[in-house]
């Protein structure tokens, strides 16, 4: 009974992309004709998707898991095996909730957001939303990597689409196209990478004996052992060392990491996209397309822990993302900037973690920034609604007493992003910076990415508070302020929901009160414990170990932990005394040329913008070059040549039968001598 | 008699009647007289064509049902090898299988087309009983095992088609491209026949299996065997219309009746296939043959020359007809790949790629053509600008004419795409590079004109407006039908591609 209801759970867990998939139809076709623009059926297909999550949740739970191809796009022989599959394992399952829960509750949101707001294009609007959904979805149950690439890629088409909803207006159409462009950059590493792994495995699949970080392992131990003819020997590793080209492949797959996950230097896309609409922003944060980045990491992780280098660029990118985004937040005036910035800070510790040898910290806060982030979006969305779609803090202040429920939302969502006890970014960033730390006592690159996500903390609980302070106390510093816009329930459910979630989610994996009492609490940890060989975290550890070369330092989580609180509350209780008075002063302007410097972002648009027009239009009037001479000159010669032999062709056919057989005849005749000069018949 | 079906794929003597068996061709056969039988009980054409074209529809339709049927059941596949029938003269296998049912499907569709076409001419009953005796005449020769029942199936399809191009006996147009037709047809004839002579004073044997056994210790004959073999391979050359026996093309497609054209074009260049793929597959693969007489070599000439010039004509083509009668060579060219890359180590995978394009091909071709069949029917011309802005007086039609055109572009909105790429990947995978660039060219070019349909129907303003009497139905269904089954093979091709591969490899067995 047990087996059939867990065959039939995964039997079904397809209908959890194409239920989201069906919205995007429904909406895009029938929107026009249906209330609310397509939002019902949205909200019903998302909710649809995270019951079924949820059921299989349960089922992985029960210690089920499922690895199976769906369906094949090439049957050819001796071809490269391109199929869409199934892989659900605990990672897998856990995303599925957390992104059909976010989309869900988003969904609901921008009933408020967009629909009683009287937007325009709302079909268009809900079909992307569920295309995105869709596209993220089936990204997360991947089971090879051809297929996460192209639900990369389309999950990368629906942020264009969704950033630029608002087209008539200026910014959105190109902050879409920075965005699609920025991560596309990031794409062509992927997309190499991809071809290289087909290339030097055969298969790209994530789980089981066949899949490529099973093969890489066994290739890096024969080489080890010193039997040439061994595991290395099967692969073509062209030419380098197994080790060298394994390292090469995770750089070029982190291509396609960085752009999505928008860590340095291809962040610059994530703030422009600020400019689409509220729910988006928070779908694309906490849920979607910048998890896919951080998630594919994850997803292959077996694969990264063997190279130590990668391990070691990743978290050095990481820490260093972390500390330099969270700079710029502090100067921030616009709500969704000071978000955007944490986003990619928050991202910056993710990616820490990972390279830390810290799976776990990492999957850990990747879902309890999936929760507070949108929770935060979802809150500056809805102050947004309440000031008349208002964005500048400026304008704001005192907004406590006349939207309570976003407030109190609001403070848990940035109590957890500022790492303060008991929210839920507490205990995961917390355990990142752990990880980072016993691994990095060995590793000066690892250690410097912990020093800069400690420093980073400080930054982190400053913007934090300061974005409280100047939205929600004092007083009001505009008309709009003072009466603001009442919220309808949509926006509210959302937020109450999210702000539970925000508050308790931490406490599945407290690490320093398990090491402390010695009590089995760390839920999370166990759940990615089971699952399918391979892929889970003991094997991660040893791999680690052994391969990797990294090893724990023994130390107690307490000390670090409290460090970390200490410094939070530092950069939260400086914001509260330069902002927390009725009138705040524009504190930062004190800060001069530096303000200066934040404020334009490091100059990173400039210097990348300089880049592209310096060498990227040489290379692009180079290739137009080569395109107008060489290509279209031998597509125009082909044509011209085509339809001048066209003509003789045609005078060939002549219309008269007896010429005809003559040809023929004569045809045959070269056919004869041809062959038979080859064959040597005459001889 | 009748042993079960199931069981006959055991063993090496199947216990089933011949007759069942050969169900596909004899229900052609028997439609073919029936209708004889219905025209001389009611000779009045203009009442009886929904009696006559529904009979031959049926008959068609339950050769093709007997065909998947018998498919599916593994007749003459599997261990128990094919069925050899009356001595070895006939063969029923899976490859046999395989083209019976794209035969029987074109003859379907362009019978279903033909009822609103020919609606109000006479000769009806003649049409449809010509057409189903060449049907059947490509049942056999998908089916012979010897050189006689190939001649013999080969003229029996050919003599059928060269009276039907001619069918519009008042329309000089026809009558002129069936005369040519048959003069060429019967040049082609003469060659053929005078290879099978020659082969069989090399070897004394007609039979495809005796000719290989014969042929496996190698020969003193050398030169005639080599005349002999490429003969031969002449005669099927003008039935799949390969440069340069293709003259009879053009001129045939164009004048003939565009139903006509649309089943020479599919099921009878299908047919030539078929029958060339037995004969050099079976009986000239032995090594011996191939090391003296490189066919491989011929069949290589013989592609890149008809896919090329079918192409390059094509793009310079101003009337539509003649333009896909154009193309039809040059598909013909992507198909000869399959011959040319034999004997390279993947005999399978060539050999399926280029059955798996032919049944695409049978409804993307047939579709096409009944396309134009449509737009003879609404008198609307004949040339690129003529069809300009059918789009928005048919857009139904209009739409499956563009999934016909991307399709044999090799587009991705069609099995066209699939098939085309199983080609490329045999052509790479046996190391025929050049091959697999002059396809890519090709398909590269015939894009341009493809699209230029495409265009005319959808972005060009129509000259003069058109006004379109009538939206006949069996046209439409044929046209319709087609063009779903195209786009439907593009996510299914694997359901077709594994019984192609499968029915390809057991010729090498």
């Amino acid at each position: 009974m047990a087996a059939t209801s867990t065959a039939f759970a995964f039997e079904v867990a397809p209908a959890i992309a194409i239920l989201p998939l069906a919205s995007f139809v429904i909406a895009l076709f029938a929107g026009k004709y249906l209330p609310k623009g397509g939002a019902l059926a949205g909200i019903a297909a998302t909710g649809g998707s995270l019951l079924l999550s949820l059921w299989i949740a349960l089922t992985v739970a029960g210690g089920a898991t499922y690895n199976e191809e769906i369906y094949s796009l090439v049957t050819t022989p001796n071809s490269f095996d391109l199929h869409f599959g199934l892989l659900l394992d605990p990672l897998s399952a856990l995303m599925l909730v957390i992104v059909s829960l976010v989309s869900f509750l988003v969904h609901l949101f921008s009933l408020g957001y967009m629909n009683d707001e009287g937007e325009r294009g709302l079909p268009r609007y809900y079909a992307g939303l569920g295309l995105f959904s869709f596209s993220m979805l089936a990204f997360v149950f991947a089971d090879n990597l051809f297929m996460s690439f192209v639900f990369f890629e389309l999950v990368g088409l629906c942020s264009w689409l969704l950033i630029g909803h608002w087209y008539r207006e200026e910014a959105p159409p190109s902050a879409a196209k920075k965005a699609f462009l920025v991560t596309r950059f990031g794409d062509y590493f992927f997309l190499v990478g991809v071809v290289a792994i087909f290339a030097t495995f055969g298969t790209t699949l994530f789980a089981g004996p066949e899949s490529f970080p099973t093969l890489a392992e066994e290739a890096l131990a024969g080489a080890g052992g010193g039997e040439a003819g061994g595991g290395a020997g099967e692969l073509s590793t062209f030419g380098f060392g197994p080790g060298t080209w394994f390292t090469v492949l995770g750089f070029l797959v982190l291509g396609g990491v960085i752009g999505k996950s928008a860590q340095f230097p291809l962040h610059t896309w994530l703030p422009d996209a600020m400019e689409g609409p509220t729910p988006v922003s928070a779908l694309i944060h906490a849920a979607t397309m910048v998890a896919a980045g951080v998630y594919l990491v994850a997803r292959m992780y077996g694969f990264y822990a063997l190279s130590p280098t990668a391990l070691a660029v990743i978290a050095f990118v990481g820490g260093f993302t972390a500390l330099f985004a969270a700079s710029m937040a502090v100067v921030k005036r616009d709500i969704k900037q000071v978000l955007a910035y944490s986003t990619i800070s928050q991202y910056g510790y993710m990616m820490l973690g990972l390279g830390a040898g810290g799976y776990v910290a990492a999957v850990f806060h990747l879902m309890t920034h999936a929760f507070f982030k949108a929770l935060l979006f979802l809150g500056a969305g809805a102050v947004i609604i309440a000031m008349h779609h208002r964005q500048d803090m400026w304008e704001m202040g005192g907004l406590k007493e006349k939207l309570p429920v976003t407030y109190y939302a609001f403070l848990a969502g940035s109590l957890a992003l500022a790492g303060i006890f008991p929210f839920a970014g507490f205990w995961s960033k917390d355990e990142i910076l752990y990880e980072a730390l016993i691994h990095g006592l060995n590793d000066p690159l690892l250690l410097g990415g912990y020093l800069m996500g400690l420093t980073a903390i400080v930054f982190t609980g400053f913007y934090t508070f300061r974005m409280v302070l100047l939205t929600f106390h004092g007083e009001p510093r505009t008309h709009t302020a003072r009466n603001p816009h009442s919220l309808g329930w949509s926006v509210k459910v959302p937020l109450v929901v999210l702000g539970v979630l925000a508050t308790v989610i931490g406490l599945i994996n407290m690490t320093p009160v398990a090491e402390a009492t010695g009590l089995h609490i760390e839920y999370l940890h166990t759940w990615l414990e089971h699952g399918i060989p391979g892929l889970t975290v003991e094997h991660y550890d040893e791999v680690l170990e052994t391969v990797a070369g990294y090893s724990a330092a023994s130390l107690s989580p307490l000390l670090p932990a409290v460090l970390s609180l200490a410094l939070a509350l530092a950069g939260a209780g400086l914001a509260w005394a330069l902002y927390s008075g009725p009138d705040p002063d524009h504190h930062t302007e004190r800060l001069g040329d530096i303000r200066t410097l934040l404020m334009n972002n490091y100059y990173q648009d400039e210097y990348q913008v300089w880049i592209a027009e310096t060498f990227g239009t040489g290379v692009a009037r180079l290739s137009d070059r080569f395109d107008q001479s060489i290509v279209d000159g031998a597509v125009n010669g082909i044509s011209e040549v085509s339809l001048l032999s066209g003509d003789r062709i045609r005078r060939i056919q002549t219309g008269i039968v007896s010429n005809y057989a003559t040809l023929l005849t004569l045809g045959l005749v070269v056919l004869l001598l041809s062959v038979g000069l080859a064959g040597g018949w005459f001889l | 008699m009748t042993g079960g079906l199931g069981v006959g794929v055991l063993q090496t003597a199947p216990p089933i009647g011949d007759w069942v068996a050969l169900a596909p061709v004899l229900l052609l056969a028997l439609t073919a007289l029936a209708l004889f039988v219905i025209d001389s009980v009611d000779p009045d054409d203009a009442s009886g064509g929904g009696a006559l074209a529904g009979t031959a529809a049926v008959g068609t339709l339950l050769a093709l049902v007997a065909a998947i049927a018998l498919l599916i059941a593994g007749i003459g596949q599997g261990q128990g090898g094919a069925l050899r029938l009356y001595g070895g003269q006939l063969i029923v296998d899976g490859m046999a299988l395989f083209f019976t049912v794209i035969f029987t499907s074109v003859a379907t569709l362009v019978i279903v087309a033909s009822y609103d076409y020919l609606r109000d001419r006479v000769y009806q009953a003649e049409y449809y009983v010509l057409m189903l005796l060449a049907t059947t005449g490509m049942a056999l020769m998908a089916s012979s095992g010897s050189l006689a029942t190939v001649f013999i199936s080969l003229e029996l399809a050919s003599l059928p088609s060269y009276a039907l191009v001619a069918f519009l006996k008042d329309n000089r147009g026809s009558v002129e491209a069936g005369i040519k037709y048959f003069l060429i047809g019967a040049l082609s004839s003469a060659i053929f026949a005078y290879g099978i002579s020659l082969v069989y004073g090399a070897t004394g044997r007609l039979g495809l299996e005796a000719i290989a056994r014969s042929l496996s210790g190698g020969t003193q004959l050398v030169g005639i065997l080599g005349v002999g073999v490429l003969m031969v391979a002449g005669g099927f050359a003008f039935k799949t219309a390969s440069v340069p026996f293709h003259f009879w093309a053009p001129e045939a497609y164009e004048g003939a009746p565009a139903p006509v054209s649309a089943f020479l074009s599919s099921a009878s260049k299908a047919a030539g296939f078929v029958v060339a793929f037995r004969v050099f597959a079976v009986a000239f693969s032995p090594e011996a043959v191939v090391a003296s007489v490189d066919w491989t070599l011929a069949f290589w000439l013989l592609a890149a020359v008809t896919m090329t010039l079918g192409n390059f004509a094509a793009a310079t083509q101003d009337k539509v007809k003649r333009m896909l009668a154009y193309s039809s060579v040059g598909h013909a060219g992507y198909v000869l790949i399959g011959l040319a890359a034999l004997n390279s180590g993947q005999n399978g995978l060539v050999l399926g790629a280029s059955m798996i394009h032919l049944l695409v091909y049978g409804f993307m071709n047939t579709g096409a053509f009944l396309f134009v069949a449509l737009a003879e029917y609404w008198e609307v011309g004949r040339t690129f600008e003529d069809y300009n802005g059918l789009g928005t007086q048919a857009p139904i039609a209009c739409v499956a004419m563009t999934v016909f055109m991307f399709s044999l572009a090799g587009l991705p909105v069609g099995g066209g795409f699939m098939s085309k790429y199983f080609i490329l990947v045999g052509a790479v995978g046996t190391g025929h590079f050049l091959l697999a660039a002059l396809l890519l060219i090709n398909s590269a070019l015939s894009l341009y004109y493809y699209s230029r349909v495409v265009r005319s129907l959808w972005f060009e303003e129509p000259a003069n407006s058109i006004g379109i009497e009538g939206y006949p139905l069996g046209l439409y269904a044929a046209v319709v039908g087609a063009a779903v089954v195209t786009f439907l093979l593009l996510p299914g091709i694997f359901l077709v591609s594994d019984a192609a591969i499968s029915a390809a490899s057991a010729l090498f067995v």
